[in-house]
């Protein structure tokens, strides 16, 4: 039927209004970066049985980029926070 | 003697006579009745026949478990088949019929299976269909689709409406018993948001059918109370014909209510919703759904007049309609008793209570004969049951004639929503049962679900339940006062596990709907499929339209029997939802036909629509294709014709549903820079440009033109295509990648209307209603800026870009002024020859150009393969998609490029999609150079031209090639050449 | 061509209002202004509302957050594409301005059942203690992205794309057909 994303500027909202990227992966390289760490960035992505960093646009509200753990096996969401903050922490 | 109504019955209004059909025939019941007990109170026990081997089958509950009693209610479009005659509501007209029965049901031909019973058994399916295979299709599949099945859907569309809500709540009652009521009432004193549903169509549940005194005063007196509190609180919302059917993700409950199923179609207001789909938020839930009583599984128990204890009790109380004059029961605890308590109250003879417990400790003061020790093991009647065979203690068999007979065997805590997001239920050897998961995840079962016995009792677990998700809250509560709580023991059920009687001639079913005997699951357990899910699949136990509510727990207690183990240690097979069937109606909701989805329209539609035009789909958004003349019967003579007035005179087409993007911010131009291949930075304001994108692998994203309007603010075109797409890609760039830019988005497609107009004569009819100077040398190719209009009374946004290779500009405008616009655009060109062209001749025209679109930009190609590998900037740092750009594998020349394709014959056609060959070669993947990607007629050429990837393109302009149709099965000649079939020197573009 | 009569199309469909005794009122909004403000960073709306009130003193209007940082500026009084100009340029460059008067556009709907209209289309919870006067909430109905501000107890506005506006008022007007006309058409 629906499940509830906690979106951190909007609250709780259902799911349709969300739209899924995938995988957090590695951060973008930077310009001169190896081609062999471009291949991870671009292609490289897990598939873990448990938590799972992802990338999530409230596409239906805000329109902001988020990011959330959901868990693969209760597909429960959690730790939803605005990807801006990704980039300070090395990890966009 | 069959059932018959008497005296009493708490829910029906004897006022209140209505009349339906059962089969053709005319009957009457009472306003209150459901179909189930109009039928019982019309003596009709016989009400359809089973699934596999046709057996008489009469009405086994009175609630939502019914496997047996589904029939066909309504016609035409409002047809619902597989109803359950225990839950639908009688209203006057109603027609029912019996379902899986030819030509009748008192005499049904399939009624033969029952002989083959033998060749019928577990696993019947896989031993029997196997082989030959051929046989499938044409002999097996129908044999069993005519045997087989319920009843049949309707193929007429439903004249209803239907529609799907939302609702929000501190606390979630599930089911309106006593603990639920006694739930509801606490957590609404306490002045919690409480929404308490409940599948019937009265609040109550088990209250409604009980006879009794409750602290003195007669139960439905109590119960009117409590309703009537709960009615009076605005704080709670009362949802009755509601059934929760699923427990999902995050606390979201999904319900379907009844909204007016139960009315006579005079009464239906065409405007509210037949049912109601709801999506209920619960921050916490009460889980109240009690518990289902269990059959017993011995020889005949199918028999019609064979019922539960608790339907009988319901049937006698709430609605006064007695089972028969001499009734027997067939129990394994105390409750049961009850009914022949109630049914000795209302002077109807109970004949005996067979009761396998040797001694049952029972205080049981009625007049019945006790048989203690014994069980039913078989029963006797052709079309309602006669007589049963007592088995004694001492083995000694015993006949006993009775009309009816009440069966007990336990009782099943209703579990499903505990169990729904993944949780086991608890076996209990005290309650003989599965209770609910321990941790239930934000929902607290409380009353018979939670092994509660007596109302009392079910009263104090309620509200216990309350004051507990009530401080959960952050709220404090009393549990609510009731009558009765002084008297409060935990009744002993005392019930003992009895899962199967001694074998007897007559068929002892499991599974009633399904029609599983106990004979089928031993069969499972010896052929090795004793694992209770594949006992499940072997024997399709539980796997019919109740799923298994009256036969599951049977089922397990067998195999955990046969295998010397507990119940729990077999456990039970998956509970997932839909806990009862829900119409397609509800989960569909309003979209349906013209409202399956919106409808995004252009600010120009009013415009085409005046002009003739024909629309067609692209995604959402209704597009004009072409715009037929007087005379014009076919689609290509529009088009032709639009083509060719705008390669000589002048055309207007709207372009509205281009994506539009404001880009603001002190880095925009860095921003646009990083995110097209090719350089934006020292775009001067005044001027487009046309841009490419790349996906970070590389590949080409989307095309389309960006202009600077003004220092740091940019006005971006996407296709219409990718729109939303290329939105959220930039968002992502900004938000993501970028943050510490200064960039800032704003989708401005809908504030726009924009058209454009094309043509050698373009300039002209412009000049009329622009009042700057768009000469070419004030305005040149790729000129883009704001203009003053209509005398200064309206400033638009002017574009000199062609997509048609023609003289062409885009103009602007605020949406609202679109169609006045286009107006005037039509009357300044009308000396001109001005005409509206569509997307076809759109389409056509950037062919013969040789621009290309999402055809050719699937999703394999480079810029270098669309032939632009020069825009690709070698100069910048980084940009999106730069590294992977430069692959080995993305620079080879042998990779499918952009080429034109043109039939060699002029007269000749081919197909989008065809493939390209070598003259001479076989027809294989290894030999394959290419695909045609685009294909039209040009008017402009007088024959078909195309656009193609083939292998190293540019490098074989002239070769003649084979273009292979595979669908058709035809090829014709082709040669491969310049895409730019018209215009390749770009003359009129600069005009 | 200069004197050419230049209209301003509604794109709601000409269809009067809902009848007199009509539990739930659908009125379009035909006149006002909307004005997306584009933030660079860190919300401040208070910085922005004194801007205005500096610029524009005489326009008024509510400001309308669909995004940290970003609102939408809307009021009640039309204005000409000159005057929006001059206000554009007149702002500081940490607010940017996007005209969006004929983009968005806007559907008041009002009466004793309005939530009882809405919750057929949106998640959001509309109770008077959660979404009380004043809030504002960008989110779908149904299946179209709109906007929706409670202006008063029982009255609330629907922003919308004009593209989807013929079919959102379609969808309203179907929402609320029951209490409108209870006994059938």
């Amino acid at each position: 039927m629906s499940s509830l994303v906690k979106c951190p500027h909007c609250g709780s909202r259902p799911r349709e209004e969300f739209t899924v990227r995938g995988e957090v992966a590695t951060p973008r390289p930077v310009a001169g970066a190896d081609e062999s760490i471009w291949f991870d960035h671009v292609y490289l992505r897990d598939n873990p049985r448990g938590q799972h960093r992802e990338y999530w646009h409230h596409s239906g509200g805000c329109r902001r980029w988020l990011v959330l753990d959901r868990n693969t096996v209760t597909h429960e969401t959690s730790n939803v926070v605005d990807a801006s903050t990704l980039k300070a922490e090395g990890r966009a | 003697m069959t059932s018959f109504r008497m005296d009493g019955g708490t829910l029906i209004d004897r006022d209140d006579v209505r009349e339906f059909s059962f089969n053709g025939e005319k009957l009457r019941g009472f306003g209150g009745d459901t179909v189930a007990s109009a039928l019982l109170a019309n003596g009709r026990q016989l009400v359809g026949r089973s699934f596999k081997y046709h057996r008489p089958r009469g009405i086994l509950t009175a609630g939502a478990a019914e496997p047996n009693a589904l029939l066909t209610i309504g016609r035409d479009g409002r047809r619902d088949p597989n109803t359950r005659a225990t839950m639908a509501e009688l209203f006057d007209g109603l027609e029912a019929r019996s379902q899986n029965c030819w030509p009748n049901v008192d005499f049904d031909i399939g009624a033969m299976n029952g002989l083959l019973g033998p060749l019928l058994g577990a696993g019947f399916y896989y031993k029997t269909f196997m082989w030959p295979a051929a046989f499938w299709e044409k002999v097996y599949e129908p044999l069993i689709r005519k045997a087989a099945g319920l009843g049949r859907a309707s193929y007429d569309p439903d004249p209803g409406y239907y529609e799907k809500c939302w609702a929000h709540c501190d606390v979630l009652v599930i089911g309106s018993g006593p603990a639920g009521l006694a739930a509801a009432l606490t957590a609404g004193r306490a002045g919690a948001r409480v929404i308490i549903a409940d599948e019937g169509a009265q609040l109550g549940g088990g209250m409604l059918a009980e006879g009794s005194m409750i602290g003195g005063k007669p139960a439905d007196a109590v119960l009117a109370d409590m309703v009537g509190e709960l009615h009076a609180m605005p704080n709670v919302e009362i949802k009755k014909r509601t059934t929760v059917f699923g427990a999902y993700d995050d606390q979201v409950f999904a319900a379907v209510e009844r909204v007016q199923k139960h009315l006579a179609e005079t009464a239906i207001n065409p405007n509210r919703a037949m049912e109601r789909l709801w999506r209920i938020v619960a921050k916490q839930v009460i889980l109240a759904t009690g518990a289902e009583e269990r059959p017993i599984v011995f020889g005949g128990n199918d028999r019609p007049g064979v019922m539960t204890a608790g339907a009988m009790r319901t049937y006698l109380n709430a609605f006064g309609v007695a089972p028969g004059k001499r009734v027997a029961l067939f129990a394994n605890n105390n409750q049961a008793y009850q009914t022949a308590l109630d049914l000795e109250a209302s002077g109807i003879e109970v004949a005996a209570i067979i009761d396998p417990r040797k001694c049952p400790d029972i205080d049981y003061d009625g007049k019945a004969r006790l048989i203690a020790g014994a069980m039913v093991r078989d029963t006797a009647g052709r079309k309602v049951i006669k007589s049963i065979a007592v088995r004694h203690d001492d083995g000694r068999d015993e006949v006993i004639a009775v009309d009816a007979l009440a069966v007990s065997g336990g009782y099943s805590p209703i579990v499903h929503l505990a169990c729904h997001r993944g949780a086991k239920p608890v076996w209990s050897d005290e309650h003989v049962g599965f209770l609910p998961p321990e941790n239930c995840d934000g929902m607290v079962p409380a009353g018979a679900v939670a092994g509660n016995a007596g109302i009392a009792s079910c009263f104090v677990a309620g509200a216990k339940a309350a004051v507990s998700v009530l401080g959960v809250l952050g709220l404090t509560g009393e549990p609510a006062s009731l009558p009765g709580l002084e008297q409060v023991d935990d009744i002993a059920q005392g019930t003992v596990a009895i899962w199967s009687v001694p074998p007897s001639k007559g068929k002892a079913f499991v599974d009633y709907q399904n029609d599983v005997t106990a004979g089928d699951i031993n069969l499972a357990m010896r052929e090795g499929y004793d694992h209770v899910e594949l006992a499940k699949r072997y024997t399709t136990n539980g796997m019919a339209t109740d799923q298994g509510k009256t036969s599951n727990v049977n089922a397990i207690g067998i195999l955990a029997q046969n295998k010397g183990v507990s119940p729990g240690e077999i456990g039970t097979t998956t509970f997932r939802p839909f806990y009862t069937p829900v119409s397609f109606g509800a989960l569909v909701g309003a979209s349906k036909g013209f409202e399956f989805q919106p409808v995004r329209k252009s600010p120009l539609h009013g415009w085409a629509a005046r002009n003739g035009a024909k629309f067609v789909e692209t995604g959402l958004w209704y597009r004009s294709s072409w715009f037929p003349k007087d005379g014009e019967t076919f689609w290509r003579d529009s088009v032709d014709r639009e083509v060719r007035n705008v390669r000589e005179n002048v055309g207007i087409c709207d372009v509205s549903t281009l994506g539009k993007i404001e880009i603001f911010g002190a880095d925009a131009a860095e921003f646009l820079n990083r995110v097209y291949c090719n350089a934006f930075l020292k775009l001067p304001v005044g001027k487009a440009r046309y841009g490419i994108m790349l996906r970070e692998d590389g590949l080409v994203y989307d095309d389309g033109t960006t202009s600077c309007l003004a220092e740091n603010h940019y006005f971006m075109t996407t296709t219409t295509a990718l729109a939303a797409g290329v939105l959220t890609h930039l968002e992502f760039c900004a938000q993501v990648l970028w943050p510490e830019l200064d960039v800032r988005l704003a989708s401005a497609t809908d504030q726009w209307a924009q058209m454009a107009v094309a043509g050698p004569k373009a300039r002209d009819v412009l000049a009329k209603i622009i009042d700057d100077d768009i000469s070419n040398e004030a305005f040149p190719f790729l000129a883009a800026r704001e203009v003053s209009m209509f005398g200064g009374r309206l400033t638009g946004r002017l574009f000199r870009i062609s997509f048609s290779g023609e003289l062409a500009y885009e103009i602007a405008v605020p949406a609202g002024y679109g169609e006045s616009v286009a107006d005037a655009i039509m009357v300044a060109g009308k000396e001109f020859d001005i005409a509206p062209y569509g997307t076809e001749a759109l389409g056509v025209m950037r062919i013969e150009k040789g621009h290309v679109t999402h055809a050719e930009i699937n999703g394999t190609v480079t810029p270098a393969d669309l032939g632009m590998g020069r825009m690709v900037s070698v100069t910048k740092d980084d940009f999106i998609g730069r590294v992977m750009n430069r692959r080995e594998g993305l620079l080879d020349p042998m990779r499918p490029a952009l080429v034109g394709i043109k039939p060699k014959s002029p007269e000749d056609k081919f197909a989008t999609g065809s493939h390209i060959l070598k003259v001479g070669d076989e027809v294989s993947l290894a030999n394959d150079q290419g695909y045609v990607t685009s294909m039209c007629y040009s008017p402009s050429l007088g024959h078909a031209i195309g656009l193609a990837l083939v292998k190293g393109g540019p490098e074989r302009y002239g070769e003649e090639v084979v273009i292979w149709n595979g669908l058709a099965g035809t090829s014709i000649t082709g040669i491969l050449c310049n895409p730019a079939f018209v215009d390749p020197e770009n003359e009129k573009l600069h005009a | 061509m200069r004197d050419f009569l230049l209209n301003n199309v509604s794109p709601f469909p000409a269809k009067p209002d809902a009848n007199g005794h009509a539990a739930v009122h659908i009125a379009p909004v035909s006149a006002g202004f909307v004005i997306h403000v584009l933030g660079n960073g860190a919300p401040d709306e208070s910085g922005l509302t004194k801007v205005l009130g500096d610029i524009a003193p005489d326009l008024g209007g509510g400001l309308r957050s669909p995004s940290p940082g970003q609102w939408f500026w809307v009021g009640d009084c039309d204005i000409s594409q000159g005057r929006f100009a001059e206000i554009a340029g007149h702002m500081p460059a940490e607010f940017a301005l996007s005209d969006q008067t004929h983009g968005r556009v806007r559907i008041m709907l009002s009466g004793a059942k309005v939530r009882d209209v809405l919750i057929k289309g949106t998640m959001v919870d509309l109770a008077d203690d959660v979404f009380a006067v004043g809030a504002s909430a960008m989110t779908m109905i149904g299946h179209i992205g709109a906007m929706i501000t409670r202006t008063d107890v029982e009255c609330f506005e629907i922003m919308v794309l004009r593209s989807f506006a013929e079919s959102l008022w379609h969808e309203l007007d179907q929402m609320a057909a029951e209490f409108n006309q209870p006994h059938g058409i």
